[in-house]
C-alpha cells in the first residue's frame, strides 16, 4: 500500500529529479539461473511423470502414450489406498511427536540463552554435516536387537514402526526447531513480563502469548518437516527391514521392481495431489506470518 | 572378517583404465555388505525402461525406428566363418569381472595378434544399465554379459546375434545341461559366463529341526522368529518366484490360480518374517540372522565367517530353487563380430576358465576346468553347486509386464501386511 502511495508522493513534492521511481529496483536476470533450474529439473520432469501417468505400458521398455484413466483408477485398490493412509498417518504421528520434542529445545534456546545461542543453533545443525543415509545406518545400530538400547534398557525395538517413527523424529528434528526458534527470537518478551505483572500464571502467559504469536512457526516447522516425511524413502527401507512400506517405497518398487513407469507415476501424482493439500495451508501460514510477523 | 576368502581379494586386483566411480561403488557395495546387489538389480529394468522411455517410445510408434533392426532370428551370422578377426573388441561388462591375464592371453592368440586387436572395456553395474545404453541406440559393443532374465528380454526384443557355432568349437567342454536354457530355449544367443543358486542358512544351535527345501524353511519362520532375526531376500522378482517354486509351481507361472496360491501361503507365513533384505552378509556374520536365504556365494561367505562359532548350517535345497546366470552375448549392431566369437571361445578353454573361477569366485560349468580348481573350492559345495541340485533348478524370468505387475503386487501386499 505505502509503495503505491509513493509515485503520487513524489508528484506532490513536484521535484522529478529523475525519471525513474523509487521503488527498488531488482536485476531481474538474477533469478535466471533458479528458473532455468526449475524449468528443466522440476516442471521437465514433471512433465514427464504427467505423461507417463497417461500413458499404458505395452512392453518392458515401451510403453503408448495416450490420456488414459486406468492407472489412477488403479490407485484406488485397498491395498494402495491403506499404504496412503499409513503414511500420512505415521507422518502426522512423527510430526507430532517431533513438535513435542522440538518446541521445548527452541522455546529453551530463545530465552535462556544467550551467550551461547549461536552455538545451540550450530548444534541443532550438525547431524546435517552428515549425510541423511549414513545418520540412518547410524540409529540402526543403536536400535540393533544386539545393540546398546536392546542390551541395556531391554528395548529390542528395530524392524518395527516404532524404529521408523524413531528415525523420522531424529532426522527431521532440525527442520521443526529452527523456524520455531526463529519465531520465538522474534518475540517480545516484555508481553510476558506485562503479563506477569497482570497476575497470570506462567502457563496461563505462556499459553495465550508465547503459543499463540509463534502458531504460525509451529505450523510452518510442522508442515515443514510433515511433507517431507510423507514422501520417505530411505529411513522405512532401512529402519522397517523393508517390510513397512511408505508410499515412497512403493514408488520405487514400482518403477523399478515392476517396471511400470505409468502406474508409478500415478502414485507419485496422486501423493502430490493429497500432500498439495497440506501445501496450501503452509503457504497461506506463511504469508500470515510474514504479514503480521510472529 | 575373513580377508583372505577370494571374494575380497577381487577388490584389490587392478584393471586398466577402470573408472575410478566404479571401484568407489563396489567397494560401498562391500562395506554395505550387499556384495551381490547387483544381482538384486537383475531384472529391475525400471531405470532402464525410465531412461529409455523417449527413445523406446519411436519404437513402439514407428517399427522402423531404434530396434527395428529385424527380429530376433535375423541375422545370417553363418556368414562370418572364414572372416578374419578384426582389429578392435569393445565390451560392455560388470566391472572387475575377468582375470587381467584373460585380457593379455587373449591378444597373444595367433589370429587375435596377428589382426592386432585392441580390447577396449566399459562397466555397468545393473542390468538395467545395461539395457538403457542398449535401448538408447546407437550401441558399438561387440559383447555384453547380461544376466538371464535379461538376456530373455533382448531376445524378444530382437537385439541380440545370433551366435556362430562354427566359430565356438570350445562349446564342447561345456556340461550340456548349459548350453540350452530356458531363457535362451535354442541355446543360439547366449553362452554362460557363470552362474549361482539361492539357498538358505540357518543358526543350529536355535533352529534344530532338519530343513531340506525351501518349504521346509518357509514352514519354519514362524516357528523360530520369536528365537531372532529371520531374512527373506527382498524384491517382487524373488519373494513371488521363489515362493511358488517352494510349493512345487512354475517359478515363471503366468496362472492367476498360481498367484492366488502362492499369495495365501506367503501371508501365511509373513508372521514369521523380521526384515526383507539383500543386505545380509554382515549381519549373518555377525550372528545376527538365525534363518535366512541367500545366494551361495554370500552363504559361503557366511559360513566362512562364522568358522569359528562353527554354528551355521548351509542348506542347498533338495526339489526346486532358483538358478541366475551371468551371460556372454553379441549385440545384433556389433561392428566387431568376429572378435567377438573369439572372445568367447578363449573363455571357454578349460585353462581360462580356471584362471576366472580362481578370480572371480563364481562356477562356469566346464567339468574339466571345475576337476583343476583347488580342493577348497573343488569340493565346496557351496562353490561348485553339483548339477543333481541345478538340474531341479529354475531361471527367474520377467516373463510379461502382466506377470511382473501381479508379482510386484503380491510382494507389496506381503511388505504391508
Amino acid at each position: 500500500m505505502t509503495l503505491l502511495s509513493e509515485p503520487k508522493q513524489e508528484k506532490a513534492v513536484g521535484v522529478k529529479r529523475r525519471g525513474r521511481s523509487f521503488k527498488p529496483r531488482y536485476p531481474t536476470w538474477l533469478a535466471l539461473p533458479a528458473l532455468v533450474y526449475e524449468v528443466i529439473f522440476f516442471l521437465g520432469a514433471l512433465g514427464i511423470l504427467v505423461a507417463f501417468s497417461f500413458a499404458t505400458q505395452t512392453g518392458f521398455s515401451q510403453i503408448t502414450y495416450g490420456f488414459s484413466l486406468d492407472q489412477y483408477k488403479a490407485v484406488f485398490d485397498p491395498l494402495y489406498l491403506s499404504i496412503f493412509f499409513r503414511t500420512l498417518m505415521m507422518a502426522a504421528i512423527g510430526t507430532i511427536l517431533t513438535v513435542m520434542v522440538g518446541y521445548p529445545v527452541a522455546y529453551w534456546m530463545a530465552r535462556y540463552l544467550s551467550t551461547y545461542k549461536l552455538l545451540a543453533v550450530l548444534l541443532i545443525m550438525v547431524p546435517f554435516w552428515t549425510s541423511f543415509l549414513i545418520r540412518t545406518y547410524a540409529l540402526k545400530i543403536i536400535l540393533d536387537s544386539q545393540g546398546f538400547l536392546a542390551k541395556t534398557f531391554g528395548l529390542d525395538i528395530m524392524y518395527t514402526p516404532i524404529a521408523v517413527g524413531i528415525g523420522l523424529v531424529y532426522n527431521y528434528l532440525p527442520l521443526f526447531v529452527l523456524p520455531v526458534f526463529g519465531s520465538l527470537e522474534r518475540m517480545d518478551w516484555t508481553l510476558i513480563e506485562a503479563a506477569t505483572d497482570l497476575t497470570a500464571r506462567p502457563l496461563r502467559a505462556f499459553w495465550d502469548i508465547t503459543f499463540r504469536l509463534t502458531l504460525p512457526g509451529i505450523v510452518t516447522g510442522a508442515l515443514l518437516v510433515f511433507i517431507p516425511m510423507t514422501g520417505e524413502y530411505v529411513i522405512p527401507a532401512i529402519l522397517s527391514g523393508g517390510k513397512y512400506e511408505f508410499v515412497g517405497n512403493l514408488i520405487g518398487d514400482t518403477f523399478n521392481t515392476a517396471q511400470n513407469p505409468p502406474f508409478g507415476s500415478a502414485l507419485a501424482i496422486m501423493l502430490m495431489v493429497a500432500l498439495s493439500v497440506f501445501v496450501v495451508i503452509y503457504i497461506a501460514v506463511a504469508t500470515k506470518e510474514e504479514r503480521f510477523g510472529a | 572378517m575373513n580377508s583372505q576368502s577370494p571374494d575380497d581379494l577381487n577388490i584389490l586386483a587392478p584393471i586398466e583404465m577402470k573408472p575410478k566411480m566404479d571401484y568407489l561403488h563396489r567397494e560401498v557395495q562391500r562395506a554395505a555388505g550387499s556384495a551381490m546387489s547387483r544381482r538384486k538389480a537383475l531384472s529391475l529394468g525400471g531405470l532402464a525402461l525410465f531412461a529409455a522411455a523417449c527413445g523406446s517410445t519411436s519404437t513402439s510408434t514407428t517399427p522402423t525406428g531404434g530396434a527395428s533392426s529385424g527380429p530376433a532370428s535375423a541375422s545370417p551370422s553363418s556368414s562370418l566363418a572364414g572372416k578374419p578377426v578384426e582389429n578392435m573388441l569393445e565390451i560392455f561388462n560388470w566391472s572387475e569381472y575377468d582375470d587381467p591375464s584373460t585380457y593379455k592371453l587373449f591378444a597373444e592368440l595367433g589370429p587375435v595378434a596377428a589382426a592386432g586387436t585392441k580390447t577396449h572395456e566399459t562397466y555397468y553395474s545393473s542390468n538395467d544399465e545395461l539395457l538403457a545404453k542398449l535401448n538408447s541406440g546407437g550401441s558399438t559393443y561387440d559383447l555384453i554379459v547380461p544376466s538371464q532374465n535379461a538376456v530373455a528380454q533382448l531376445i524378444q526384443e530382437g537385439k541380440l546375434m545370433a551366435l556362430d557355432q562354427t566359430l565356438l568349437p570350445n562349446l564342447k567342454y561345456l556340461e550340456p545341461s548349459f548350453l540350452k536354457s530356458s531363457y535362451d530355449p535354442t541355446g543360439e544367443f547366449s553362452v554362460i559366463k557363470d552362474f549361482g543358486v539361492t539357498m538358505f542358512y540357518f543358526n543350529n544351535k536355535i533352529v534344530t529341526d532338519d530343513l531340506k527345501t525351501m518349504h521346509d524353511f518357509y514352514m519354519a519362520l514362524p516357528k523360530y522368529v520369536s528365537k531372532g532375526r529371520t531374512n527373506l531376500l527382498d524384491g517382487a522378482e524373488e519373494l513371488v518366484p521363489l515362493g511358488l517354486m517352494a510349493l512345487g509351481l512354475d517359478p515363471n507361472t503366468t496362472s492367476q490360480a498360481d498367484f492366488d496360491q502362492v499369495r495365501t501361503f506367503l501371508l501365511s507365513i509373513r508372521s514369521g518374517v523380521t526384515t526383507i533384505s539383500a543386505d545380509y552378509i554382515q549381519d549373518a556374520i555377525a550372528g545376527k540372522i538365525i534363518l535366512g536365504q541367500g545366494w551361495n556365494g554370500d552363504v559361503r561367505r557366511i559360513v566362512q565367517g562364522r568358522k569359528a562359532q562353527g554354528d551355521i548350517t548351509a542348506v542347498l535345497p533338495t526339489g526346486s530353487s532358483e538358478v541366475w546366470s551371468d551371460n556372454w552375448c553379441i549385440p545384433l549392431t556389433a561392428p566387431h563380430p568376429v572378435a567377438a566369437h573369439t572372445w568367447i571361445n578363449w573363455l571357454l578353454t578349460p585353462t581360462t576358465a580356471v584362471t576366472e573361477m580362481e578370480y572371480h569366485s563364481y562356477p562356469i560349468p566346464i567339468p574339466d576346468a571345475l576337476s583343476q580348481l583347488p580342493a577348497d573350492m573343488k569340493n565346496d559345495q557351496l562353490f561348485n553347486v553339483p548339477t543333481s541340485y541345478t538340474d531341479g533348478y529354475h531361471y527367474i524370468l520377467n516373463v510379461s509386464p502382466q506377470v511382473v505387475q501381479q508379482r510386484t503386487k503380491i510382494y507389496t501386499e506381503f511388505k504391508a501386511s
